[in-house]
């Protein structure tokens, strides 16, 4: 009796796994870990964009259903393979939107979707060895772009803002180290002095004696950091013992926790960067529409880019034709780059209709023209943030 | 002196490894009694800490929403009485089925009841971190102008305060039970020998459940301590701190709760001293490898003296 149970439940598997007519991909985000707060707008855009497909048609020409199986990478390379591992091989999908960490999307990237042949599109994985970390394969895009130039734009704040010495604390992982070695290198370039450079090791109780070994040399400090992971104890230690007055700091630090933690009155001198869109092209303000209409949070850290990056996916697919892993990558660039209609946010009614008649679009997304260069990377605008009221305030740098 | 040597270093690196090292004596005391008494490495220690600072911010809100201003060692109060429960509700329904199986189920247990544990702490407050006291605690000013009069100024936040008076007070109480009480005697049996303490008429299931009072009890107050010192709560906070109290609770000798506390001093205070500048301007050794310190000397003591400083037990 047992036995045929099981035998029918399997048979009952086989079958919906067979006539399910649903294009699935794989949304592993850092829905726990050091920055939850950051990624759960993030991961709201993703459900708009999909919505906006299934209502406006779905996939294909018999309106398969698009689906975003999510997953937590929880910022965290081991928990990221593990996570994609399954999306590949239980849950078949098609392609990857997110993750959201530099360590967790390489990691995924170097032992499941490069080996697996999925084409893995980050939200916001920023660091530089992003870029050049494939060989003869085209298969890691991004929508957020390389801190390669956050970094630059960073120490051009830094100047402006004169500070000639600065301290450098990162947390030692892929996305903070590789940020702090870019600023570093510009900063001197610029005419600055490094006074200290050293890498903290994340989730400790303390800093104390590494804010006051830094603090030594300098009272200006540029921290690059996870929020929740030592961010905010660092910034908290400093503030304590007085070693640090000047904060600079990237996308990792901004949070709402920070001001919530630390309280606004201590925030008067911190300055953060973070990847931005440029909120008067036509793109954003189909988006904010959209995203308003939604309650997403339209111009928070990455939310637009995680919007395009679930939507760029669809496109992809309905342009390959079916959900054949193998001609995503290319696909993705025909309808990112171009040439062909401009398609904004929101707009799948008619990109849909352009392709299913062979024509060819370029989508124009929320966070910028999501143009892939041959390494997968887009070009971006980063912000500069400041507490104002209580809340971060954002002025776009040109 | 005091200038160019002991100011800097007493407020900035002693003091801060003194409050580190309490926390990490707490949370070992715990490990130890466990480890001597029921022969495992209990994994879920950590995450009893966690839940008892989140248990403790609770009941600040709860008070707060009465009208009520309280203090986190208030509400660490009731939190440490639901934070004992926890405990026993553990033992009773995961640990107690196995108390005759072999060590390394139970100990698997303990890993299973951790993640567990920590599930159910994200599922009801979230995977966000929760501010547990808000803004930056400025030093105490009355000692600071206090000690500036004597040429010796001392910063010292009043948290630091709390938590070194309040670890001094958990240490003398439980001096008092261990060395006094016809129940520290019997735990201190079981401990050497579980099976003697049986035919000399010791009930040693309710020892059993007197370490799981004591243990949960200083996980709990290192758990408040440690969410006063950072002043944020979340759910792995328990299991960072897991691997340097299970040094602290090594270095002074498996069993042995006094060595517990020596261990974790030491662990504490070797973590910030290893980066106080002793020779020259940089750092000894950069604080990014402070754990990598904390460990060595684990190790070192592990292939030393096995026993650990205190004589304890050797499996």
């Amino acid at each position: 009796m047992i036995k045929k149970l099981i035998m029918s439940v399997l048979i009952l598997f086989g079958f919906s796994t067979v006539t399910n007519a649903d294009v699935k991909i794989g949304n592993p985000m850092a829905r726990t870990g050091p920055i939850p707060e950051l990624v759960k707008p993030m991961s709201a855009a993703v459900d708009l964009a999909v919505e906006h497909v299934n209502d406006q048609g779905g996939l294909f020409s018999d309106g398969q259903k698009y689906i975003a199986v999510k997953v937590d990478s929880a910022c965290d390379p081991v928990a990221a393979v593990d996570a994609v591992t399954k999306l590949v091989n239980i849950e078949v999908v098609t392609g990857i939107v997110g993750p959201v960490c530099s360590g967790a999307t390489i990691a995924q990237a170097e032992s499941v979707s490069i080996p697996a042949g999925v084409v893995t599109l980050s939200v916001s994985a920023s660091s530089p060895a992003i870029s050049e970390m494939e060989s003869n394969t085209d298969l890691v895009f991004r929508t957020a772009a390389s801190d390669a130039y956050q970094g630059i734009a960073l120490a051009e704040l830094a100047m402006s803002k004169g500070l000639k010495e600065i301290a450098v604390s990162y947390a030692n992982d892929d996305y903070n180290a590789a940020i702090a070695g870019v600023f570093t290198k510009a900063f001197t370039s610029m005419g600055g002095k490094i006074t200290g450079n050293e890498a903290h090791e994340p989730n400790k109780a303390s800093y104390r004696s590494e804010v006051n070994t830094l603090g030594a040399g300098s009272n200006n400090l540029a921290l690059f950091a996870y929020y929740g992971s030592s961010g905010i104890t660092i910034m908290r230690n400093a503030m304590e013992t007085g070693a640090f007055e000047n904060f600079i700091g990237a996308d990792g630090m901004l949070a709402q926790e920070v001001i919530d933690q630390l309280g606004a009155e201590n925030l008067g001198n911190v300055t953060f960067t973070t990847s931005a869109s440029d909120s008067s092209t036509d793109a954003f303000k189909s988006w904010k529409k959209h995203a308003d209409a939604a309650n997403v949070p339209a111009s928070d850290p990455f939310v637009p880019n995680s919007y395009d990056a679930a939507f760029l996916m669809a496109l992809a697919i309905e342009k390959a034709g079916s959900a054949d892993r193998s001609k995503i990558a290319a696909a993705l660039r025909e309808v990112a780059n171009g040439p062909g209609e401009k398609i904004f946010p929101g707009e799948w009614k008619k990109a849909k209709e352009i392709i299913a008649s062979g024509g060819s679009i370029d989508y124009v997304g929320a966070a910028g023209p999501q143009d892939f260069d041959k390494n997968g990377d887009v070009a971006g605008l980063f912000s500069k943030n400041t507490v104002v009221d209580g809340k971060w305030k954002s002025v776009v740098i040109k | 002196m005091w200038e160019s040597f002991g100011f800097e270093f007493i407020n900035f690196y002693f003091i801060p490894g003194l409050v580190l090292g309490c926390i990490y004596a707490l949370g070992a005391i715990g490990i130890t009694l466990t480890f001597g008494i029921l022969r495992f490495a209990n994994f879920s220690h950590g995450e009893i800490m966690m839940t008892s600072s989140y248990l403790t911010w609770e009941f600040i809100m709860i008070f707060t929403s009465l009208g009520i201003l309280a203090h986190p060692l208030i509400g660490a109060i009731p939190a440490s009485i639901c934070a004992i429960l926890l405990a026993l509700f553990v033992d009773r329904f995961f640990y107690k089925p196995f108390r005759n199986a072999p060590t390394i189920m139970i100990v698997i247990a303990s890993f299973g009841m951790m993640l567990i544990i920590r599930s159910m702490v994200q599922v009801i407050w979230g995977p966000n971190q929760l501010t547990f006291v808000k803004g930056i605690a400025k030093p105490n000013a009355y000692i600071r102008d206090l000690t500036a009069s004597f040429d010796f100024m001392l910063l010292i936040p009043n948290k630091h305060f709390s938590i070194l008076i309040g670890t001094v007070l958990i240490m003398l109480l439980f001096n008092y039970l261990l060395s006094s009480t016809k129940i520290g005697k019997g735990m201190r049996a079981v401990s050497d020998n579980p099976d003697l303490a049986k035919v000399s008429g010791i009930d040693v299931e309710n020892i059993i459940k007197a370490t799981w009072i004591v243990g949960g009890f200083c996980a709990a107050a290192a758990g408040v301590f440690l969410a006063m010192d950072t002043q944020f709560i979340e759910s792995t906070m328990g299991f960072r701190m897991l691997l340097p109290m299970f040094a602290a609770a090594i270095l002074g000798g498996i069993g042995r709760p006094f060595g517990a506390v020596a261990g974790g001093l030491i662990i504490g205070l070797a973590e910030e001293l290893s980066a106080y500048p002793w020779l020259g301007d940089g750092p000894v050794i950069s604080p990014g490898y402070k754990s990598g310190v904390a460990f060595s000397i684990m190790v070192l003591m592990l292939i030393i003296k096995p026993s650990g400083l205190f004589k304890g037990k050797v499996f």
